[in-house]
């Protein structure tokens, strides 16, 4: 198991599968608030501290339209 | 459309093989370390619109990891206001295909994808001549040539919309996680271009004339310029002429929309200063997209324009993403209303809140296209949060679209 | 010592009274997993409860059902008082008791079955076929229910009835309100432009 980077992540969307159902902000409201339409705008990267909650927004997203991807820089 | 001779690319507009061979040569087969190194001098930049470095893209899909190696031309342009490919399809549909071919041969590809505007059956027509007469020069097949039909959507020439075109499915945008030079057709790195940019290769490699434009930016650009009449006329201009040289005095005397639909707008005397230079006009705020010139009709206000284009930009959402489907409409309207005397302030809101989310640049190119009249227009804009411009009404006349 | 207690259980009425009562808890926990199923995915932004805890409610009331019928599967077969084998639990024919009631039942524990896997494998499969799979689960539920009429031993009691009627009325409640409410938000469409003039 590759030890976690402490550069932070980003939550991603696939705006095409995205139907703005929301579980998104209500698991990781730190990260994802919703326009007025009800999709996510993602407001920040995901922190080492908030990885465990966007990993359960990218799981438990119903249309699997969000993904977790590590920044290398 | 009416298509001036030009110095380089247009030197000819005769699109036979033989007069193509004659004018400008055999085909030369450099191997890619060569092709990367004319590119490279030559800073040759796409002209479908993003302007990107077209070394970069030839050199990442070379180098990524894949079976296969794709090459695209896409001659399908979107945009309703341009017809530059269409006048290349037509007149010089050889330096297009050399061009491709080049690219083709230096990754190692034996399939080339041409994807032509489905609302132009004289574009397939002439590509199919085109491609008629090259199998019986060369008889090796060497090279296998795909042609496929685009819908004539505004967003069908994003580049997602083209692999998904060309893999059998709908011609329209979805997300892609890497860009197309490394994960494109079938998840290979696949070259994907507009066909001007492959006829600009296709030029430099066959050489055979000094190279027109400037030491700095050498090489043309082809321009489609609408005009007062309705037509538009396809020039070709080396960089760094001067547009008082390009435009008339009285299409340069008002406000200028540069780049389309997802363009910026020039005001009125901008240009005067100014060459045909990506330098030039990045420097100036504004840039020339997919080479779209749209002088706006005196007496016109370039706001009710902008709210015209921004209507036409909503309704061409694909409908896939919900801040681009919901968010465009809602812009227009809100630009619709604070024409008519509201507050900018829901306009200011949207642009935000569209910009950047979506699977292509639709909605990033429209929050473009309103900023930019916001800023370029501030009298404007002042006349109609008091009472309105004043201007003659266009009524139901768009901007210069198109008719070819 | 362990001999003797097994064979106590088999031959008494303990296994059949944990395959009756694994078998009503059962009904009710599907019914509120297809309940919740139903109406986590309605459209709306105006909700009661945060849409993940109806998710993830959904999702361990399903896995609660599994347990549950591996339960009553396990404690159908090892009572010997009625002659039922191991692979008439996924198999709908072949069965000597009551086969097109326990047939049925098969059925039904093959469809909860194939949900779960499929739903362990969910980003592996893609949404479109993992969807199109576990719309399938639906049937589990009518199965479950012929199944529990045909061959519930209180079945036809008062109470098995009630049963039986609750569940009936929660699904059949949960149906409404999601159809209701999506048919009333499909009603509210993007702006239509197509009247105006470019």
């Amino acid at each position: 198991m590759s030890r976690e980077s402490d550069r932070g992540s980003d939550l991603r969307v696939d705006w095409p599968r995205c139907e703005g159902r929301g579980l998104c902000h209500e698991l990781l409201p730190e990260v994802v608030d919703l326009d007025p339409w009800g999709y996510p705008i993602v407001t920040g990267p995901v922190t080492r501290a908030l990885r465990p909650a966007a990993r359960e927004a990218v799981r438990d997203c119903p249309k699997l339209a969000l993904r977790l991807v590590e920044r290398r820089d | 459309m009416r298509v001036q001779r030009g110095p380089w690319l247009l030197r000819s507009i005769d699109p036979d093989l033989g007069t193509h061979r004659g004018l400008r040569g055999p085909l030369p087969r450099p191997a890619l370390d060569d092709l990367l190194d004319l590119v490279d001098a030559s800073g040759l930049r796409g002209r479908g619109g993003a302007a990107f470095p077209f070394a970069t893209k030839l050199r990442t899909a070379a180098n990524a990891r894949g079976r296969r190696r794709h090459v695209v031309v896409n001659l399908s342009e979107g945009e309703p206001a341009s017809v530059k490919d269409l006048a290349l399809t037509l007149h010089q549909p050889h330096l297009v295909l050399d061009g491709a071919a080049l690219v083709a041969l230096a990754l190692g590809t034996r399939e080339v994808h041409l994807v032509a505007p489905a609302e132009h059956p004289e574009a397939t027509q002439a590509l199919t001549t085109a491609l008629g007469e090259r199998r019986k020069a060369d008889r090796s097949r060497r090279l296998r040539w795909r042609l496929h039909q685009a819908s004539p959507r505004f967003v069908a020439g994003e580049a997602s919309a083209v692999t998904e075109l060309i893999e059998g499915r709908v011609n329209l945008p979805v997300t892609s996680w890497q860009p197309t030079a490394i994960a494109g057709l079938k998840g290979e790195p696949t070259l994907l271009s507009n066909a001007e940019t492959y006829a600009q290769l296709a030029a430099l490699a066959l050489g055979g004339s000094a190279v027109p434009g400037t030491a700095a930016e050498p090489g043309t650009r082809l321009l489609s310029i609408g005009e007062a009449s309705g037509t538009t006329r396809v020039v070709e201009v080396p960089h760094g002429t001067p547009w008082p040289h390009v435009l008339t005095a009285e299409e340069l005397a008002g406000p200028v929309l540069l780049g389309g639909y997802h363009g910026t707008w020039a005001p009125a005397g901008l240009l005067d200063g100014l060459t045909v230079s990506h330098a030039d006009l990045t420097g100036a705020g504004v840039g020339l997209g997919a080479g779209v010139v749209l002088p706006l009709p005196p007496g016109t206000c370039p706001l009710r324009a902008t709210a015209g284009v921004t209507r036409y930009l909503a309704r061409q959402s694909a409908g896939r993403c919900g801040p681009c489907l919901n968010g465009l409409p809602e812009l227009a309207m809100a630009f619709d209303g604070f024409l008519a005397g509201g507050s900018l302030d829901r306009v200011e809101r949207l642009i935000g809140l569209v910009a950047g989310r979506g699977a292509c640049a639709h909605p990033d190119g429209t929050a473009r296209l309103v900023r930019s009249a916001l800023a370029a227009f501030p009298d404007e804009v002042a006349a109609h949060a008091a009472d309105g411009c004043g201007a003659v009404d266009l009524g139901t006349r768009p901007i210069a679209v198109v008719a070819r | 010592m362990l001999d003797s207690l097994t064979q106590n259980l088999s031959q008494g009425p303990m296994l059949w009274y944990l395959n009756r009562g694994s078998g009503v808890a059962l009904l009710l926990v599907l019914t509120a997993t297809l309940c919740l199923g139903i109406l986590s995915a309605r459209a709306g932004r105006a909700r009661l409860v945060p849409r993940f805890v109806d998710q993830q409610l959904h999702r361990n009331l399903g896995v609660l059902s599994l347990v549950l019928v591996v339960g009553h599967v396990v404690t159908a077969v090892a009572d010997s008082y009625v002659d039922i084998r191991w692979w008439q639990a996924v198999s709908p024919v072949g069965a000597t008791y009551k086969p097109l009631w326990l047939g049925l039942g098969s059925i039904a524990f093959d469809v909860m079955l194939l949900v779960v896997l499929t739903s362990l494998a969910r980003r592996r499969l893609g949404q479109r076929a993992w969807h199109a799979l576990h719309v399938l689960g639906y049937l589990s539920w009518p199965f479950a229910m012929a199944h529990s009429v045909g061959i519930g031993t209180d079945a036809m009691s008062s109470w098995g009835r009630q049963v039986g009627l609750g569940c009936l009325v929660a699904v059949a409640g949960a149906a409404t309100v999601r159809v209701g409410v999506d048919l009333l938000a499909s009603r509210r469409r993007p702006a239509d432009l197509s009247g105006a003039p470019l």
